[in-house]
């Protein structure tokens, strides 16, 4: 190729490439919501939700899916008061501090009386919409000796652990607090025997759960509703959650409306029907979650491993110690 | 006087043309320092020396130096002889290897990650096959998946390093009937150290920086990076000043180590053959085989299991699912929409560094120039994809424009990150081709693009790496585009996430299959399409 030919060849790819640039259309009768990836992707519960809401609503429903949970609310906290988002859909419970704190919330208008996580809930900006717990999943045709508590756990040095970084992911800060509220004042000594069997402590909740898949620990940290992929999804049922006497930490993942929402109608009508079965009915087999409302449950789910007890940090003690907390299991885990 | 007012005139006109491409290299810094600086001033700063007393810190910074050095120096260590012997030897399969190995720094972290479990982890295959147990996590983990990105790399930049070896060299070496070893000491060994800085510190600062890889196989928060702690400080707490803070001192870490590097090497003072390179065949001994054999074997045991482990969905049904899903499609369009106006652009800096580091370079007076124009280029290898893309973010919301230019920002912010690995391929080049001919252009009065169109024949070879290389790294991006979002832009490594993401790992690991086949096919693309035809044998 001669040189004059490869500069009109970029040049014109260039501006072809940038034309094909596609531009957000803005339209008032579009409702935009942020919510993570795997929510918004073609097999989670996004599309049927979108589906559900727009026979309703006579609009049209854009998800704009960001990498995680804290992800969307970074995004927000960038975009300011000009961000085009309606609605916050994904962010977790101990997330809910920090976004309240932005400034950039409206109340919602939502009555959360039929709402049933543990504890009830009463809060002025934030709406659930799934729950689940985190637990240590297992093979049941590689492990004999079942962990019967999150004690076991930490204490039986056989046992090959991984779980995730407390700085970069929501179930290892969940497993933070799990351990906190268990283990209280004693929880660094837990920590440092938990550490001196532990493989590794990963990045994301997927890079652990891939290693475990491959055969690298015998249980890792991720959410009781976990098995129930593996059952309906594959057909596989050998992987199962490991009970835990003490109790299970509880996820709660919340949605809230935005001050600066462009439509706050459509806002509004789309916070009411979170709880409504249009919505509710696709968290299990879409997000893996349970809903948040009484609902029947798919067959999968109703095997699953039951809190006999679940266990809850108050949002402003975690708000206030979660620093603390993480320099407590760094100190013990590098000791 | 008339005189001295005519060399003054000369001058000033030579660097009238150069502006240009000072201009690029302005553009570049000013952008670059600019959303740094929006960073730093956001929201009200809090103390510096706070952040920077954390004991914790220093022991993650301490760790980071100390495995970034030891992956830096065994993957060259590694790859002297085996560019060496790839140089002497023709065997099956050497070509395709060589194409291999560019593509080795693409493969996504957690696919790497998953390569080398599946090979060295517990109920890998070399646990399976010899029972013995190996205790990946920890340096050791690192240090493999380190060596697998970046002893290929390693490979490659010496490999070009021979294409400098002027052909009579070895011409003379075949007549004097120079064996392997004399021909290593005497001939390729003064071309290869030459290149051996430049490869050091673009590894080192690779792995200092590493993320994934540190915090997956290490085996617990012992092993961390400053990456982590600079992610967390944007991400979590969204402390953006503290990230920036952090992001800085990696710089500086970094800078340092550079400064001291180049300070004991060799001064660059390029020189060379501008013919195509043809490789004599030496005198052979029985010895000199053996130990480009065992070299070779080497070689393909520590870089082939995992790929082949990364490659094993071919043979599952998921990856023929995968072939025929359009969603997936979608996303290679997406990312060549990304990735081949961000490696254009790339090019277009690149030029414009070499150009300006080249004029320098043979003038006493400002050789620091090159030498720093050569380091800003590649230090931004050292601040996170991230943080540079929130903090033209900011700029953008001062200006307010929204997200909707949030691919213009993954454009341009891919095309900085790419530009430290386009110097590495375009400089020794570049610096050759002024060295040889810069008087002969000038008394001749040919400059600027007139200039250019007679070098091109002899540069496009390298032209085509750099482009290559650009388009990969793009094409693998994973940091920049996740700020943005899936809104109309999910590329197909964002798409391997949210598969996997979503317990659908197979499925993931059928994308990145897909992924590492169209950076070869790009890459051979681009060598053959720029590169033109005698540069595709090497």
């Amino acid at each position: 190729m001669r040189f004059t030919s490869l500069v009109t060849l970029s040049a014109t790819a260039l501006t072809a490439l940038s034309l094909s640039t596609i531009v957000m259309a803005e339209d008032k009768n579009t409702l935009t919501v942020y919510t993570y990836d795997s929510f918004a992707a073609e097999w989670g519960p996004g599309p049927k939700i979108k589906a559900d809401f727009e026979k309703e609503c006579h609009c049209e429903l854009n998800y704009v899916g960001l990498d995680s949970s804290v992800g969307i609310l970074s995004r927000v906290q960038l975009e300011g008061s000009s961000s085009k988002a309606d609605v916050l859909l994904g962010l977790d419970v101990n997330l809910m501090t920090a976004a309240e704190k932005t400034g950039l919330l409206a109340p919602h208008s939502v009555d959360t009386q039929k709402v049933t996580v543990p504890g009830g809930w009463d809060n002025s900006y934030f709406v659930p919409f799934d729950q689940g717990y985190f637990a240590f999943i297992y093979d049941t045709e590689k492990l004999k000796n079942v962990p019967m508590s999150l004690q076991d756990i930490v204490e039986n040095q056989e046992l090959r652990v991984i779980y995730q970084d407390p700085r970069t992911s929501t179930p290892g800060l969940g497993l933070l607090l799990w351990m906190k509220s268990v283990y209280g004042d004693q929880a660094a000594a837990a920590w440092e025997k938990l550490s001196s069997h532990t493989v590794t402590v990963t990045k994301g909740w997927y890079d652990g759960y891939s290693l475990f898949l491959k055969g690298e620990s015998d249980v890792v940290l991720s959410y009781t509703t976990s098995p129930a992929y593996h059952m309906v999804a594959e057909g596989v049922n050998k992987y199962q959650a490991a009970p835990a006497v003490e109790g299970f930490y509880p996820q709660i993942e919340v949605a809230a409306q935005l001050k600066s929402a462009p439509n706050p109608e459509l806002a509004e009508a789309f916070m009411e029907f979170i709880l409504t079965k249009g919505f509710q009915s696709h968290v299990t087999t879409g997000n893996w979650m349970f809903p948040v409302v009484d609902m029947p449950l798919p067959e999968a789910f109703s095997s699953l491993q039951q809190p006999t007890k679940v266990l809850n940090l108050p949002l402003e003690e975690i708000s206030k110690n979660r620093n603390a907390w993480v320099n407590e299991w760094l100190e013990a885990t590098t000791r | 006087m008339t005189r001295s007012w005519m060399s003054f005139d000369k001058a000033l006109f030579i660097r009238w043309r150069l502006l240009p491409a000072l201009l690029i290299v302005a553009v570049f810094a000013i952008i670059g320092a600019a959303s740094l600086a929006a960073l730093l001033f956001y929201g009200e700063s809090s103390s510096w020396a706070e952040y920077l007393s954390n004991t914790y810190l220093w022991r993650i910074v301490r760790f980071s130096l100390w495995q970034a050095f030891l992956s830096s120096i065994i993957s060259i260590g590694f790859a002297v002889p085996i560019a060496s012997a790839l140089m002497h030897r023709q065997f099956f399969g050497r070509d395709a290897l060589f194409q291999l190995f560019a593509v080795s720094m693409v493969v996504p972290s957690i696919v790497a990650i998953l390569g080398i479990v599946v090979v060295y982890g517990r109920a890998g295959w070399i646990s399976r096959w010899t029972g013995i147990d190996v205790p990946l996590y920890g340096l050791l983990g690192i240090l493999l998946a380190h060596i697998f990105f970046n002893l290929p790399l390693a490979v490659r930049l010496l490999v070009q390093a021979y294409s400098l070896i002027p052909q009579g060299q070895w011409r003379l070496a075949y007549q004097l009937g120079f064996s392997r070893w004399y021909a290593f000491k005497y001939i390729e060994w003064h071309y290869v150290r030459k290149a051996l800085p430049g490869a050091f510190v673009l590894i080192f600062m690779l792995c200092f920086s590493s993320f994934a890889v540190v915090l997956s196989l290490g085996g617990g928060p012992r092993s961390s990076t400053l990456e982590v702690a600079i992610y967390q400080a944007l991400r979590f707490e969204f402390d953006v000043s503290k990230a920036s803070v952090l992001s800085l001192l990696q710089v500086v870490i970094c800078s340092l180590v550079a400064v001291l590097v180049y300070r004991f090497s060799l001064p660059v003072k390029q020189d060379g053959s501008v013919l195509k390179l043809t490789v004599y065949d030496l005198k052979d001994t029985v010895w000199n085989k053996v130990i480009d054999f065992v070299v070779i074997v080497l070689a393909l045991l520590l870089i082939l299991p995992p790929f082949l482990a990364i490659l094993e969905p071919v043979l599952s049904v998921v990856f023929w699912q995968t072939l025929k899903d359009l969603k997936m499609w979608m996303a290679v369009w997406v990312s060549l929409k990304i990735a081949l106006p961000a490696a254009i652009l790339s090019l277009i800096l690149g030029l414009g560094f070499v150009f300006v580091a080249r004029y320098a370079r043979l003038k006493p007076s400002l050789n620091w120039l090159a030498s720093m124009v050569e380091h800003l280029g590649s230090s931004i290898l050292m601040v996170p994809g991230l943080v540079i893309a929130t903090g033209l973010f900011l700029i953008f919301r001062q200006l307010g424009w929204g997200f909707e230019h949030g691919y213009w920002i993954v454009v341009w912010v891919n095309s900085m990150m790419a530009l430290p690995f386009v110097l590495r391929a375009l400089t020794p080049i570049f610096y050759q081709q002024e060295k040889r001919y810069q008087l002969l252009y000038s008394s001749l009065g040919i400059w600027g693009v007139s200039r250019f169109k007679l070098e091109w024949p002899l540069v496009r070879g390298s032209v085509a790496q750099a482009f290559g290389y650009a388009t990969l790294l793009c094409l693998g991006d994973m940091g920049v585009i996740a700020l943005f979002g899936s809104s109309g832009l999910l590329s197909l490594p964002l798409y391997l996430f949210q598969l996997i993401g979503s317990y659908r790992l197979e499925q993931g690991a059928s994308v990145a299959v897909v992924l590492m086949a169209l950076c070869v096919a790009l890459f051979i693309l681009s060598t053959r399409l720029i590169g033109g035809k005698q540069s595709v044998k090497n």
